[in-house]
């Protein structure tokens, strides 16, 4: 269980991580410094809010945030997503914790430092675009570069560089009111990435467009992942782009993190009623894995069945079963991880069709117990008493 | 005294038991009358007992120390203007600087002679606003050369130029600091608040206090005048830039001088160009007004024309002024909303502009080259005396019905409420008012009205006060019903309403003191003119808000209403006007106090009251009658503005 193993390991060490946050609270209101520290700091968002008037929207959070790797942050609206992506640059001032990016504590950056650190190492990209409506597509593009102070001849060079990367050819000298949705958010895209930075932050950047747009913007995403292999944090509401872009997500609900892990523990392993109600409606056989299902030979198997990769999802392991009475050998490199059987398969294909709030709660009540270590909602509700 | 206390007690008891018990007392309509009831009554009771001393008007004493007092004060300055320092090397520098900015202008514009000065306005109309626009510049160009205003016209731009000039100067670096600062904003705002509601005429007189009269003062007052809409929209329009520019700019790590000059300006630039155009139309407005404080050009011409009551030359000066003003609000109202600025390709801009300024410098130059200057008078068109031979016709056939009319309402309405106003004791018209703050708007406004209305006494200018606020009275009352009813029929008719939203929006442009030119055609001179001119001044606003009010009512609300067997006269007092509520309620509140600034306007062509003190004051050099008549103008108006704006909040 090679995923559990990298999950679990607490990064200690500054060089492998790109950003890690510590015990991150943000409480809006004129009292928010006086709670974190008392025994109201337990309390449940409403009490607070009653008793002081303060919204509590980042609740003790942490994470990392590895290198290379696209860190999904999924959750409601006020779930405090968009927040907990603002303090990682400041745009919000957290009430109290840690962000440091490369080892350098944000926090502790003075205004210049600030500026320097979002001049050079992280962008953004928002729901809304936020481009300038005044400026040329080239000119938004170069603004980045523009503030920093870059000669008009190199910081053009880069922009073009950077639209052409897009795809935006040609609409250089347009105005961002000319453009679509899509073309904008690209143009959001291209802005962020002309900055060279380390790190790229996405705050739901592509909620307002339409579905179809949307699929291709995802894929644009991924491509640039792959070519320039930044390291990226993603604020969704959507699972499946969530399960699509995310190397890890983390499931964020009143702000607290809920559950951090693969894709695959997300949907297999739901942390709480909470998580597993929310994945109830994704097909597990298209996001587990045959490495999820791995497992030894029984005595007396048959050993001889068709061979794939511990990458392949169920729903590509299906036909091969279907096939022939063997279970599938999984096998990495030269290595024979395990079997993955019909049986394997159809159970997780029941959980799918399970249906009702009793079941779920059943079934995750069976697999709480499996997490020891994962962060679990004491405080929330279950979910088992809304009667479907 | 029992007659007083009793009544007004029960006033007081019935708006604070309001709510859940009592009758027809709950109605404000109702308090309000309770009061007019208890006031007639106090003066009926004081007058039959021989008007004894304690029940008379407010006591002259302090107000006469107070006007002695503030005569010294100008005495002093004026024997002090060229040692003291504060003057030497403060005032006097800004008011020859002033001067002499005024007086560059000027040659400036003689300078480029009649043609250069044309060809410039052509070119500039053109390019901001297209050729129809540049069309009505040469129009207004034409009127001043051919009512042989030539040089009078370009002292009116000299000076509109200059103040705005000041007005901009301060106004934009203000209107950008409440943009940025909630708290300076916060601040600033009352006193910009405060600043709109104080009729012109109050502004006069402390500028010449520390300027002396002349073009210095009026370049000031109208810039202090045009402020407020500067800065108030420059705030607006920065606090409106989009939160999601500000975070993307910030997440790139702009500092907060890049914020403001590559995101805030930019962004916000176009609206911060209609406040812009606002204060070039205030400045308007008040330059013409400054008139009476020294400032020449076309103002003057108006002002002298009406003291000679020549309809027909304050006529011609009224019409050159009411071009320039629809002229520069065309112009400068283009830039800020840039839909008609002729499509230029971007690299034509600049050649473009090379070559307009070659053809102002050439015909400049041939201009000079021909000796022309400004245009010359005798080839003027005169309309002077064409608009008095009309006059005297209009005169002949209606004017005696209007002189029956004027006689009618002086003798029937305005004397009686002066009369009342005046004669009752001082003590119970300040009980009223306050008792009328309370009634519509709550305690502190009920505090505020009593503060006003003491203030005046202890002014001094208590009967003065008296007679303007019934000229007020009066004339509000008409010119609300008037505006609810043709606001009304505006709402129902599309074509009336298609027909009369250009006029109003023309009326709106110009600037107040023309409204007394056909005001003294028709009426003569006295306070009816007076009444006449705040009509049509006010009268535009309020038709407006009334009509965009009731357009503004709900679809659903109406329809409901209809399908549920409203009949028009229901469907206009049940859903309607219940509805439109805030927009009349700022139509009251907006047509009385443009009705305060005309009023006392009036006294131009002799409304006497308040007005007359000021300008008395300034012609005989009565500063103290002067300054007490405008302190006591801003009394009358906050008064009036708080007890019209009712309460802020709803009854809980």
């Amino acid at each position: 269980m090679s995923t559990q193993a990298t999950e679990a390991a607490p990064a200690a060490g500054a060089s492998d991580v790109t950003f890690s946050v510590r015990n991150l609270w943000k409480i809006f209101g004129k009292k928010a410094d006086t709670i974190i520290g008392t025994e109201l700091e337990r309390a449940d968002r409403d009490r607070i809010k009653e008793e002081t008037g303060c919204t509590v929207a980042v609740r003790d959070v942490s994470f990392d945030v590895r290198p290379g790797e696209i860190f999904v942050v999924m959750g409601l609206s006020g779930s405090g997503k968009s927040t907990l992506i603002r303090c990682l640059t400041r745009l919000i001032e957290p009430t109290s914790g840690s962000v440091r990016l490369d080892g350098e504590d944000i926090e502790q950056a003075s205004d210049q430092r600030l500026r320097e650190l979002r001049r050079h190492k992280m962008a953004m990209v928002f729901q809304h675009f936020g481009l300038l409506p005044t400026r040329k597509i080239i000119d938004n593009v170069a603004y980045g570069l523009e503030v920093r102070g870059m000669p008009r001849p190199e910081r053009y060079a880069r922009a073009q560089e950077m639209i052409d990367m897009v795809g935006l050819n040609g609409y250089e000298y347009a105005r961002p009111g000319e453009l679509s949705g899509g073309m904008q958010q690209r143009v959001g895209l291209a802005r962020a990435l002309a900055v060279d930075p380390q790190a790229l932050l996405f705050d739901e950047p592509f909620s307002a467009l339409d579905p179809l747009i949307r699929r291709d913007m995802q894929n644009e995403v991924v491509r640039l992942q792959r070519e320039l292999n930044k390291t990226a944090v993603f604020i969704t509401h959507d699972l499946q782009e969530a399960l699509k872009l995310g190397d890890r997500i983390a499931i964020m609900r009143d702000g607290e993190l809920v559950q951090v892990g693969t894709p695959e523990e997300v949907v297999g392993r739901p942390a709480n009623a909470y998580v597993a109600d929310f994945t109830s409606d994704v097909a597990r056989t298209t996001v587990l894995t045959a490495r999820w299902l791995v497992r030894d030979a029984y005595p007396e198997e048959r050993t001889d069945g068709p061979t794939t990769e511990p990458g392949t999802v169920l729903a590509e392991v299906l036909p091969m079963l279907a096939a022939s009475t063997a279970p599938v050998r999984v096998v990495e490199g030269d290595t024979l991880l395990g079997y993955v059987g019909r049986d394997d398969v159809l159970r997780a294909i029941a959980e799918d069709q399970l249906e009702g709030a009793d079941q779920v709660a059943a079934i995750v009540e069976e697999t709480v117990e499996e997490i020891p270590d994962e962060a679990i909602d004491h405080g929330g509700a279950t979910p088992t008493g809304d009667g479907g | 005294m029992a007659t007083v206390t009793e009544p007004t007690g029960s006033t007081a008891v019935g708006t604070a038991t309001s709510g859940r018990t009592g009758g027809w007392l709950r109605s404000s309509a109702a308090q309000a009358l309770l009061v007019f009831v208890v006031l007639v009554a106090g003066y009926w009771v004081t007058r039959l007992m021989g008007e004894p001393s304690w029940a008379g008007g407010f006591p002259t004493g302090p107000g006469d120390r107070f006007m002695a007092w503030l005569d010294q004060v100008y005495a002093w300055i004026v024997a002090n203007r060229n040692d003291s320092p504060l003057f030497l090397y403060f005032f006097n520098y800004i008011s020859v600087g002033l001067g002499s900015a005024v007086v560059l202008i000027n040659q400036a514009l003689d300078f480029l002679t009649w043609a250069g000065v044309t060809a410039l306005g052509l070119f500039t109309a053109w390019r901001v606003a297209g050729w129809r626009v540049a069309l009505l510049v040469l129009a207004t160009f034409a009127v001043f050369a051919l009512t042989g205003l030539w040089t009078e016209s370009m002292t009116t731009l000299a000076l509109i130029i200059t103040s705005v000039f000041i007005a901009l100067l301060f106004g934009l670096p203000l209107g950008i600091l409440a943009g940025r600062s909630e708290m300076f904003y916060r601040g600033l705002r009352p006193v910009l608040d405060f600043m709109q509601i104080m009729p012109a005429f109050a502004y006069l007189l402390p500028f010449v206090l520390l300027f002396g009269i002349g073009n210095p003062a009026a370049a000031v007052v109208t810039a202090v005048y045009a402020l407020p809409p500067v800065v108030r929209i420059t705030a607006l329009a920065i606090r409106e830039v989009p939160q999601g520019a500000i975070e993307a700019t910030t997440s790139l790590g702009s500092t907060p001088w890049q914020m403001l000059t590559k995101v805030q300006l930019p962004m916000a630039k176009r609206t911060i160009l209609l406040g812009v155009n606002q204060t070039i139309m205030l400045a308007v407005s008040m330059v013409v007004i400054a008139s009476v404080i020294g400032a020449g050009g076309l103002g003057d011409a108006i002002y002298q024309a009406l003291a000679k009551v020549n309809v027909g030359q304050a006529f011609q000066a009224g019409l050159a002024i009411v071009m320039l003003a629809i002229a520069m609000d065309r112009v400068t109202g283009a830039v800020g909303h840039g839909t008609r600025t002729p499509n230029i390709p971007e690299r034509y801009r600049m050649p473009l502009s090379a070559a307009g300024l070659a053809v102002i410098i050439l015909v400049t130059a041939i201009g000079r080259l021909f000796g022309l200057g400004a245009w010359p008078r005798d080839l003027s068109i005169d309309i002077a005396t064409p608009v008095n031979i009309a006059y005297e016709w209009v005169q002949s056939v209606i004017g005696a019905y209007t002189a029956a009319l004027a006689t009618w309402t002086l003798n029937w309405i305005l004397s009686p409420l002066d009369l009342l106003l005046s004669g009752s004791p001082w003590w119970l018209v300040v009980i009223a008012a306050t008792a009328l703050g309370w009634i519509f708007a709550g305690v502190r406004v009920a505090i505020v009205s009593a503060v006003s209305f003491l203030v005046i006494g202890l002014l001094g200018v208590w009967d003065n006060a008296m007679d303007t606020l019934s000229q007020v009275l009066v004339a509000s009352l008409v010119t609300i019903a008037l505006g609810v009813v043709i606001g009304v029929l505006m709402s129902r008719n599309d074509v009336l309403a298609a027909i009369l939203r250009p006029v109003l929006d023309a009326m709106q442009t110009l600037p107040p003191f023309v409204y007394l030119i056909p005001a003294v055609a028709l009426f003569g001179i006295g306070r009816i003119p007076a009444l006449v001119a705040a009509l049509i001044f006010a009268l535009p606003p309020v038709i407006r808000l009334v009509n965009d009010g009731i357009r503004g009512v709900a679809t659903g609300s109406v329809e409901a209403a209809v399908s549920q067997g409203s009949t028009k006269w229901q469907l206009l007092t049940k859903v309607e006007l219940p509805m439109a509520r805030g927009s009349l309620l700022l139509a009251v509140n907006q047509g009385i106090i443009l009705v305060l600034s005309m009023v006392v306007m009036g006294a131009l062509v002799g409304a006497g009251a308040l007005g007359n003190d000021v300008v008395v004051g300034l012609a005989q050099n009565q500063l103290g009658l002067g300054l007490a008549a405008g302190l006591a103008i801003v009394c009358l108006g906050l008064f009036l503005d708080r007890v019209t704006q009712g309460r802020r909040a709803p009854r809980a």
